[in-house]
């Protein structure tokens, strides 16, 4: 039997906070992100359409210019009908962001078996999915509800205090549906990439699941003459939300519970599909 | 407690296949082996030990400390799974940097740990390539290196020798003896029986999810009656020896070296056999060497287990 000396040390310095170890994911997730020149063209295009809202804000408080120009100054107003639009593009460019950029989180890791190298560490399942979705959290954040603010304030400072104070409401809708639009499309996208561990097969899936759920959903809607149909299709439940939430005057067939219901369905089987693939050991038998 | 690593009838199934059923341990201080075959529990058992699996039945304790706790289990805890799995697009070390972060060490904390880790593992020169250029050995090397890199007391190595040159797996072995003269725990699981049987303090044998034998070597040796002793006798006059060895019934079965110099025997009882080898050598007969010959982990394994699986 060896004698030990019994001279280790252990380690007595102070250790980082608990809840901030997922950000050192979140930083390397996110630098990786930029690695790729199409994500990070992708990124900035996303800035376009905010950039040119931003210039209509502007006209629309020119009105020497746009007479200068022949526009009437009533065709460019600024309401929630214009918020609405904004989020609906964005909405979109956030969920082709999300096809290119969702994929790349999670399946890498699982395909390189990664995952027992995180969780040997004082690190939490949960913890790995909140760093690998705060990237995403982020991305979007970046493209949707921080531009949509800026474009309040800015309509704002140039329409005044009173327009501010009786339209605030927009402002929380925007952040509102930014935030529900992006938790839908990170737990999709990531619940996605951990059961499809081939990456470009698990975008591809993100777009299916997109317009073959909408296909889907009118599919059943002919056949079967109901509406339930609308239920398979994602964008269409979260049109209804933003609908609500920005108080435009339009037509939807389902309700905006059902609305609500359908979409936290969708999170609460997405999250539960995640949890159940982001493992230490896959279990195969 | 406190400074043991303790298994409380552990049974892990997966489903309905078993993984490891109603292990009783106890490691203590030094260098432990897990022997077995594939598929006898070895990794299910260091998964356990981590905390990585749960178990289906039972408990276990590092040094005081839960698996289900991974805030203290990691701190006492390094381990480095045998599966050739990085992150993508690190370099040696980022990786290492970014675990000790993950671990909770302040980023310059982290750094200095970090190239004392790779330094140990001598993968200096390499530590700005990424990690997927490595070659097989300086990847298990650079995978040990985050094992150890925040100074763990239990050190979990997963066939830690794999794809190591002689000169690397030397270096290895000095690392881990270093570890254990300073009172760590380095558990080590290995098919490469005679490096097993040099490094190790202890073995932990498994066959099909069962601990067929524990600790020391030779204790695990002397408690197999089954099979009788061999002991290799190095002398002048071995047929002599050999008679009178029959004689006084201490011998089952003796065979000459083709050398005429020496013979191999069997008995049931060492130590009475080590008495009587005492009073014959004063007869006459000169002996140059006694030497246990299958008090080895592949002898041990061979018995245990069978030959079918060994790896010489």
């Amino acid at each position: 039997m060896a004698v030990y000396r019994r001279s280790y040390k252990p380690y007595a310095g102070t250790l980082t906070p608990e809840w901030s170890r997922f950000l050192v994911l979140f930083r390397y997730s996110r630098r990786s992100v930029f690695r790729s020149k199409v994500q990070t063209g992708l990124f900035v295009i996303c800035f376009f359409f905010p950039l040119a809202c931003l210039i209509l804000i502007y006209l629309a408080h020119s009105a020497s210019f746009l007479a200068k120009i022949g526009i009437p100054a009533q065709i460019l107003s600024i309401d929630s009908k214009f918020f609405f639009r904004f989020m609906s593009v964005q909405g979109a460019l956030a969920f082709l962001l999300t096809a290119f950029v969702g994929p790349g989180l999670v399946s890498p890791d699982l395909a390189n078996g990664a995952l027992p190298l995180f969780f040997c560490r004082p690190f939490s399942r949960s913890e790995y999915v909140l760093g690998k979705s705060a990237v995403l959290a982020v991305l979007l954040s970046e493209i949707t509800w921080i531009p949509g603010v800026i474009l309040f304030v800015m309509q704002a400072s140039l329409a005044g205090a009173s327009w501010a104070w009786s339209n605030l409401w927009i402002a929380g809708s925007l952040i509102l549906s930014s935030l529900l639009w992006i938790a839908v499309l990170s737990l999709l996208a990531m619940a996605l990439s951990a059961w499809v561990k081939w990456r470009i097969v698990a975008g591809a899936l993100l777009l299916a699941v997109m317009f073959f759920g909408a296909g889907f959903g009118q599919a059943v809607n002919a056949v079967l003459r109901t509406d339930f149909g609308y239920f398979f299709n994602l964008p269409y439940l979260m049109g209804t939300v933003w609908i609500a939430l920005f108080q435009v005057d339009m037509e939807q067939a389902i309700s905006i519970t059902q609305a609500w219901v359908a979409i936290l369905v969708y999170c609460t089987v997405c999250l539960w599909l995640l949890l159940r693939k982001v493992r230490a050991y896959e279990v195969i038998r | 407690m406190n400074d043991r690593i303790i298994f409380e009838d552990v049974s892990k199934f997966y489903g309905e296949i078993l993984g490891v059923n109603r292990v009783n341990l106890s490691i203590p201080p030094g260098i432990t082996s897990l022997v077995g075959p594939n598929g006898s529990g070895k990794t299910t058992l260091m998964n356990l030990m981590t905390g990585l699996v749960k178990p289906s039945r039972g408990q276990i304790h590092v040094l005081g400390n839960r698996t289900d706790d991974p805030e203290s289990l990691f701190k006492v805890v390094g381990y480095s799974t045998q599966f050739d799995a990085f992150p993508k697009g690190l370099t040696g070390f980022q990786f290492l940097f970014s675990y000790l972060m993950v671990s909770g060490r302040p980023s310059s904390e982290a750094q200095r740990l970090a190239w004392q880790a790779i330094e140990r593992v001598n993968m200096g020169e390499a530590a700005h390539r990424n990690v997927a250029s490595y070659s097989k050995g300086m990847r298990q090397r650079i995978r040990l290196a985050q094992a150890l890199a925040h100074d763990p007391k239990v050190l979990v190595l997963d066939e830690p020798l794999n794809g190591l040159d002689p000169l690397a797996r030397a270096e290895m072995i000095a690392l881990f003896r270093s570890a254990a003269s300073q009172g760590c725990y380095v558990i080590i699981s290995s098919h490469i029986l005679h490096e097993v049987d040099i490094i190790s303090d202890q073995v932990v044998l498994l066959s099909n999810g069962y601990v067929v034998a524990e600790g020391q070597i030779q204790n695990v040796r002397s408690e197999i009656q089954e099979h009788p002793s061999q002991i290799m006798i190095r002398c002048n006059r071995p047929r002599e020896l050999a008679a009178k060895m029959f004689t006084s019934e201490q011998a089952i079965e003796v065979s000459i070296h083709k050398d005429e110099r020496g013979l191999l025997l069997k008995t049931r009882d060492a130590d009475r056999f080590y008495l009587a080898l005492n009073e014959l050598a004063l007869n006459g007969i000169e002996i140059e060497s006694i030497a246990p010959a299958d008090d080895d982990v592949l002898s041990v394994y061979e018995y245990l287990i069978g030959s079918e699986e060994v790896v010489r």
